[in-house]
């Protein structure tokens, strides 16, 4: 039944059948290409990467989540630059957004692998429970774990989108009932690229898979698989509260004198300076803001575990476990161990004394 | 328990003020003109990403000032370009949506990549063009 | 399990037990140890023993006229040691934080960059205190292993803070965690060598001074 493979369109032939110029390539390119601080003048050759581009197939894979990533992808978007992104790609699967349901559905993600098997690229937010042979969580009657081990075997590269599907996020927070666990534990055989976030920027997103389809390779990934355009410098490094860090300048409260007055926001529990992300850089909802412009400390969202660090409000300098009891205890039998020492010495010395002089003892 | 309270003199609300930084990005922007005019084709300056305060970006903006040419084009969004004072020097600002700057850079040369119409656009055009008349040719006949 | 995590719970939960502990216990077996005098009579005119203690801490706190030549350098590079070490420790906010996180108790904190600049200070003035040590013939012959390790122990806390503060050579929360680990193996050392003249300093100079003051020594 398959006919010999008729060519697809490149994506600037496809967009120029809509009345979308080079133009509109090359300014998409020179936007990228500052977003990800490609080399000055990489801009035109992006451009041309992803004119000549084919349509990249892509299968969304949604398990342990909370459909944030989704949102946020999805409503940042404005109808002009940044929705060329969904004319780059062709999302064959992902069940939030696609019109088709049920087992239609599974048939176009299955169709979709068939297809451009070896090429597609699969994207997956949420974790991957792993207890119990992974049924706390299925779709169609498959569970998450062999769903995501089918539709990874031919792909080309597999996007982890958001902490939880990076690094097991919010359900792998202790105690983790669901064995919950992020994507690379799972698939070791595939080129694996992670934009964590809770929600990840979605620029990040966009400029990933962007990358990827015109240049057809992975972009610099850092030691935790994170593209270094992005995640290549913490929050600290580029927060424009910074200077008041260093003048030891610091919001005490949420609603101090230093809080209105845009100080640092360190003591009530920032994590920005061990938070790897572009927030203070990119910002949110369209460059509007970002969470320490709007007065709140980083949550370290886009790092392993940043829901286990002890607290979003407690300061990063502090220890993590409650010593109270702990140290009293050991002063107490600290005390008593120096007691004894000094007991035992002062016996030592006495029966010495008497074995040295052994009427002076008696006289006493 | 203020910490604040031994830095009386420090007034945290400064407004941001001058860096230095358009003074370095406009000396950069005199050797690549001149680059330029030894006949060196020389990449744009990315402005964009660049921690220049408000103050620096209009303190460039202002030096650099405005030429003979000014354009607009209407792709993906508004794109606002302009020759500076120095011919050889363009300013091209890319906007997104809600009218924010989505990306701003300095180009070299004779003109702007973007200004040039790209040929796989020129041909299509030549395409529809072509199309169009022999349409419009049809219906003439069909008139007659 | 990250570095940082690790640093920032177990390991400096474990650190922080064995020094309460080893502190706690060397204190109480040295300061609950006979108090004991010469069995002499004191000499006529003798200080009383309070007085002589007294006099004994505050005096050693210069040196002696006949040992100043020799032994100022000490003197004063000991003091700066002493005094930037104090405020790195206890003026930096990050560290009055994680006092406060311990024992509640807080104060106010001088800004960061004044306190690099005393952490660069106090790095100068250990490494010259090595150095010192180690071309005194004297010194090098006193000195012994214990000297050596609890001079790098202190050393590598100050030095790793340093590097953290310049995000220099690694990335930032590895250098934090490599900080809070030296700092572990400071407070797991500190009870059981040198370190503990910290607390220990007073109490000895008193006794000098008591044991001097009754013979009648000049103090
Ligand atoms: S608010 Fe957070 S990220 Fe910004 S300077 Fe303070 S600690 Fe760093
Ligand atoms: S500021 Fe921190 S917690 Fe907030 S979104 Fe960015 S990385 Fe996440």
């Amino acid at each position: 039944m398959p006919q010999a493979p008729k060519l697809a369109p490149t994506l600037g032939e496809l967009l120029q059948e809509r009345g979308v110029s080079r133009r509109a390539f090359l300014k998409y390119a020179s936007y990228l290409s500052a977003v990800m601080a490609l080399p000055a003048g990489s801009a035109s050759a992006l451009a041309e990467g992803l004119a000549n581009a084919r349509r990249q197939s892509v299968i969304w894979l949604s398990f342990q989540e909370c459909t944030g990533c989704t949102e946020s992808l999805t409503r940042s978007f404005s109808p002009t630059l940044e929705s060329l992104i969904f004319d780059l790609i062709s999302l064959d699967y992902h069940h939030t957004l696609q019109a088709a349901s049920g087992e239609a559905a599974e048939k176009a993600r299955e169709a979709a692998m068939a297809e451009n098997k070896g090429k597609y690229v699969v994207v997956v937010d949420g974790a991957v429970p792993t207890k119990d042979g992974g049924l706390y969580s299925t779709i169609a009657g498959v569970s998450n774990l062999d769903m995501l081990k089918a539709t990874a075997k031919d792909a080309m590269a597999v996007i982890a989108v958001g902490t939880c599907a990076a690094f097991g996020g919010i359900p792998k927070a202790r105690p983790n009932p669901t064995g919950a666990a992020a994507i690379d534990e799972i698939i070791t055989d595939k080129p694996i690229i992670n934009i964590p976030g809770c929600p990840p920027i979605p620029e990040a997103m966009a400029g990933v898979v962007s990358y990827l389809v015109s240049f057809v390779k992975l972009p610099e990934l850092d030691h935790l698989r994170r593209p270094k355009a992005f995640f290549g410098e913490t929050i600290h490094d580029r927060c424009y509260r910074r200077p008041f860090y260093e003048r030891g300048l610091f919001a005490e409260g949420f609603d101090d004198a230093g809080a209105r007055q845009g100080w640092c926001l360190y003591k009530v529990g920032c994590k920005g300076p061990v938070t790897y992300n572009a927030c203070a850089t990119l910002k949110w909802n369209g460059g509007v803001s970002f969470p320490i412009q709007s007065g709140h400390g980083c949550l370290g969202c886009s790092e392993p575990d940043f829901w286990d660090q002890g607290g979003f409000y407690r300061p990063l300098s502090t220890n993590l476990r409650d010593m109270g009891p702990a140290l009293a205890g050991a002063a107490l039998a600290g005390a008593a161990l120096g007691a004894g020492a000094a007991w035992a010495s002062r016996r030592h010395q006495e029966s010495y004394q008497r074995e040295q002089n052994p009427n002076e003892g008696d006289k006493k | 328990m203020t910490t604040q309270a031994l830095h009386p003199s420090v007034s945290p609300q400064e407004p941001p003020r001058l860096t230095g930084m358009s003074e370095a990005v406009l000396a950069e922007v005199a050797a690549r003109l001149a680059e330029v005019v030894a006949g060196a084709s020389v990449p744009p300056i990315d402005l964009t990403a660049m921690p220049l305060t408000s103050e620096d970006r209009a303190d460039l903006e202002q030096r650099l000032g405005r030429g003979e040419v000014f354009a607009t084009v209407e792709s993906a969004g508004r794109s606002q370009i302009w020759e500076t004072q120095f011919s050889g020097v363009w300013f091209v600002r890319h906007f997104g949506e809600n009218d924010r700057i989505a990306s701003e850079c300095i180009e070299f040369g004779a003109a702007p990549e973007i200004l040039f119409s790209h040929r796989a656009d020129m041909s299509a055009a030549a395409r529809r063009l072509a199309a169009a008349l022999q349409s419009a040719d049809a219906r003439e006949k069909t008139d007659h | 399990m990250t570095l940082l995590e690790f640093a920032r719970g177990p390991a400096l939960q474990v650190a922080m037990i064995i020094f309460v502990l080893g502190a706690t216990w060397r204190f109480f077996g040295a300061l609950l140890l006979p108090w004991r005098l010469a069995p002499a009579e004191p000499r006529k005119g003798a200080l009383s023993p309070i007085a002589a203690a007294f006099k004994g801490v505050v005096v050693k706190m210069w040196p002696h006229k006949p040992f100043q030549k020799a032994g100022m350098f000490t003197f004063v590079n000991g003091y700066i040691l002493h005094f930037g070490l104090a405020i790195v420790v206890f003026l930096f906010a990050p560290h009055i934080l994680f006092i406060k996180g311990l024992t509640g108790l807080s104060w106010p904190a001088l800004p960061n960059n004044l306190v690099y600049t005393v952490g660069v200070v106090t790095m100068a003035s250990l490494v010259a205190g090595l150095v010192h040590r180690l071309r005194s013939p004297v010194l090098r012959l006193i000195s012994r292993f214990d000297d050596y390790l609890s001079w790098l122990l202190t050393l590598l806390p100050v030095l790793t803070g340093l590097l953290a503060a310049a995000h220099l050579g690694a990335r930032y929360e590895t250098l934090l965690a490599v900080h809070i680990l030296s700092i572990c193996t400071f407070l797991i050392w500190f009870p059981f060598g040198k370190l503990m003249h910290a607390f220990m300093f007073v109490f000895s100079r008193a006794m000098t001074g008591v044991r001097m003051g009754q013979r009648g020594a000049e103090l």
